[in-house]
């Protein structure tokens, strides 16, 4: 029996045609997921399955759940589905529970209003959910005292309890490090386990592989490739997933270190770094070398990014030192930041902030015209803002920014994490090849453990300090309302 | 990600703002020329009489001509606003500016400073400094400075600290740019915007308060014309002159919607 087919879904946005017509089953038991680029249209797809697109898009095609045809285009047919057939996963838990409310009530409420439960039997129901999901001693605890973790499984014990059969994860592991991304892995297999349908939207290879079942590869709206996943994912036809796969880390070959070692350019001894009255590094000692790449890898919120403003100075320091090469102008530390978007200002054109720099720095004029060429970027970019530029465009753009300032030393903190695979490859590629050209010293923060050991010469592994898990959770709570004030203005 | 395309003013909008705001300037600015007149002399017995050509909107109860009255109080009102409006703009800029980059206690100093200002009403700050200068255009403008500026500061403050944390900031510093550069190429243009709404809405306020306070006879003082003291003056005529107590009226109207309009049509 099938839980969910859809037939020639198109999604269109006036006369422009966003998603090609897709059709795709879901069955009991076996898992689809749904893997593409940001752009590709996998997300549209998803809530025209739901029903759920925004009003300026009009969809087109029929969606058959629990035995029932629905015409894709009638937004307001789907409406008594939700929560009943189809479940969503939420991508951000934190900003989907209801703050003002402790976790227990958050789920009875689904089942009182949802499945239609009274109200001492939906609190009993409740209480058995979070047990189930290992979560009987945080019942009474309030959304900002859950770990981003616990706060998943409430979430998805809330949207699972109207009893609906269907489960849609919209990239539920945007933004999660590697251990996390593993147990939403095993959270959304667990939906499975009672004969339900789970569908995971994804631009993950490792969370596809995790999950299995079978898989569809999307771009531009159109299916280029569908299978097993094990095989599509091991046996690639299209030359696209071939590529995307190419792309992932786990595929890319080791970079080999050059032989000799540079010059060191910076030394950390003994550091000890706290922000807010937290312990964040504690006597960490580290060299950078020249045309050396350091790894540093870490969970969410152990203070990577406060080693590289220690490292860049621009943040004092509890204890330790930190020594940089005799002669080096201050501005030879530079840095990349995750968001290239928020790095530039707004209203600036591209060019004109580039031309300030090389001005500042009084380089030759065609030095930035040479810089375009070697990072492969095209000129007319320099006309226009941040906001109108790929990401991709604009991480090399800021490269090139760091590049005109004649660095010795580069902090590039998660410089990809927003980026999709292949542009990741092209960024990183690019990197390690200023490395060994120009002897950079390159400091590399990633999430992603896979990276690290493939790109980096040294790796340091920050551990989370004792007793700093909540902290951690509300540094990445605060980190995501862009409440952080750095060092450089205290 | 793509930024949000901010909606525009309708050019009809914007035409009638012009259209509005210019017509009470040149009013303000030609009145005069095209009829020469003095609007402080008297003549009781052509009071409350008519319009003619020598004074176009007739007369008042002293028998002074409204033209020219109405003349002298459109350059009054929006001169001391203007003035006190880009007086409270640019402290309030500065001081915005100062607290989000020196944070500590100096911010803490000028918040306390600020939020104590706000508690009290608007119009008893002026009251309290024309009881030190009664009746002038200098008081006025040092009590609507005092009470506007406080505007300006938290606007600055709130958008200079979330810019200058900003990594596009902490980007240019690493660059090794100064501060100078950075508040221009950065900060400006985040805080222009919002400084000419609130520089409309400012100018509205004052003139509002300055004609509030004419209206009660603590504002400026007989025979000076002025659009509140206008008012009260004709008010007890308003069955044998309605259209004289009304030259006043739709005079103010007009320049307050016009600036009124002209905020709006800054929002983005």
């Amino acid at each position: 029996m099938t839980l969910l087919s859809a037939t020639d879904i198109t999604v269109l946005d006036g006369a422009v045609r966003l998603v090609a017509p897709v059709s795709l089953t879901l069955n009991p038991g076996e898992p689809l997921v749904i893997l593409g680029e940001t752009g590709s249209g996998k997300s549209l797809l998803a809530q025209a399955i739901m029903g759920t697109l925004p009003a300026s898009l009009r969809a087109t095609g029929v969606v058959c759940i629990g035995g029932r045809s629905l015409p894709a285009g009638d937004r307001a047919a789907f409406r008594g589905l939700w929560g009943r057939q189809i479940a969503v996963l939420p991508q951000e838990p934190w900003l989907s529970l209801d703050p003002l409310m402790r976790a227990a009530p958050q789920v009875a409420e689904a089942h009182r209003l949802v499945r239609g439960l009274p109200g001492g039997a939906a609190r009993d129901r409740a209480a058995r959910d979070l047990q189930a999901l290992g979560l009987g001693a945080a019942s009474a605890l309030y959304p900002h005292q859950l770990s981003g973790g616990m706060a998943q499984r409430v979430a998805i014990a809330a949207a699972r309890a109207g009893g609906a059969p269907i489960v849609i994860a919209d990239e539920p592991t945007k933004g999660l490090d590697a251990a996390r991304r593993d147990d939403v892995a095993e959270l959304l297999l667990g939906a499975l386990a009672r004969g339900g349908g789970l569908l995971v939207i994804t631009h993950d290879l490792a969370l596809a592989r995790r999950i299995g079942g079978r898989l569809m590869v999307l771009r531009d709206g159109a299916v280029l490739e569908t299978g097993a996943t094990s095989a599509v994912l091991s046996a690639p036809q299209a030359a696209y997933t071939r590529e995307l796969i190419a792309a992932d880390p786990e595929s890319w070959s080791r970079r080999v270190a050059p032989s000799e070692a540079g010059q060191t350019v910076l030394e950390a001894r003994d550091l000890t770094l706290s922000r807010g009255g937290q312990r964040l590094v504690d006597g960490l000692t580290l060299e950078l070398r020249a045309g050396r790449i350091l790894g540093i890898t870490g969970p969410s919120g152990c203070g990577k990014s406060s080693l590289g403003d220690a490292l860049l100075g621009m943040l004092t320091p509890e204890r330790g030192q930190i020594t940089r090469a005799r002669g080096l102008a201050p501005t030879a530390f530079q840095k990349l930041w995750q968001d290239p978007v928020a790095a530039f200002p707004r209203t600036r054109p591209l060019g004109q902030t580039l031309r300030d720099v090389a001005r500042l720095h009084a380089a030759p004029p065609d030095r930035i015209g040479g810089l375009l060429d070697r990072l492969r970027l095209a000129p007319g970019l320099l006309a226009r803002r941040p906001g109108s530029v790929s990401g991709g465009e604009l991480q090399r753009l800021a490269l090139l920014r760091a590049m005109l300032a004649k660095p010795r030393f580069i902090f590039a903190d998660e410089p990809t994490s927003r980026l999709d695979p292949i542009t990741q490859r092209d960024i990183i590629g690019l990197l390690a090849d200023l490395a060994r050209s120009d002897g950079l010293a390159i400091a590399l923060v990633s999430h992603d453990p896979v990276l690290i050991e493939r790109v980096a010469d040294v790796t340091t592994c920050l551990p989370m300090q004792e007793g700093r898990k909540s902290a951690r959770d509300a540094a990445i709570r605060r980190k995501d309302r862009g409440m952080e004030r750095p060092a450089i203005l205290r | 990600m793509t930024a949000a395309v901010l909606p525009r003013a309708l050019p009809t909008g914007r035409i009638l703002v012009a259209a509005i705001l210019g017509l009470v300037a040149a009013f303000a600015l030609l009145g005069p020329v095209l009829v020469p007149g003095d609007p402080f002399a008297q003549s009781l017995m052509k009071s409350l009489a008519g319009p003619e050509p020598a004074a176009p909107f007739g007369y008042d109860h002293l028998g002074r001509s409204l033209w020219h009255r109405l003349v002298h109080a459109l350059r009054l009102s929006p001169l001391i606003a203007l003035a006190a409006v880009a007086t409270a703009a640019a402290a309030g800029l500065v001081l915005g500016v100062v607290a989000a980059l020196r944070g500590g206690w100096v911010e803490r100093l000028l918040v306390i400073l600020a939020d104590a200002l706000l508690a009290l009403p608007g119009l008893l700050m002026v009251l309290i400094v024309l009881a030190i200068m009664p009746g002038t255009a200098t008081g006025f403008w040092a009590g609507l400075s005092l009470v506007l500026w406080v505007e300006f500061f938290r606007l600055t403050r709130a958008t200079a600290r979330a810019t200058l944390a900003s990594p596009a900031v902490q980007a240019a510093r690493l660059l090794g740019f100064g501060w100078p550069y950075v508040l221009r190429t950065h900060l400006w243009p985040e805080i222009a915007p919002l400084m000419l709404t609130a520089a409309a809405f400012g100018t509205a306020t004052a003139i509002m308060g300055i004609a509030a306070l004419g209206f009660v006879s603590v504002g400026m003082r007989a025979p000076t014309p002025e659009l509140g003291l206008m008012m009260v003056e004709l008010l007890p005529y308003w069955r044998e002159a309605p259209m004289a107590l009304l030259t006043p009226v739709l005079a103010t109207f007009a320049l307050l919607l016009g600036l009124t309009l002209l905020a709006g049509g800054h929002r983005t």
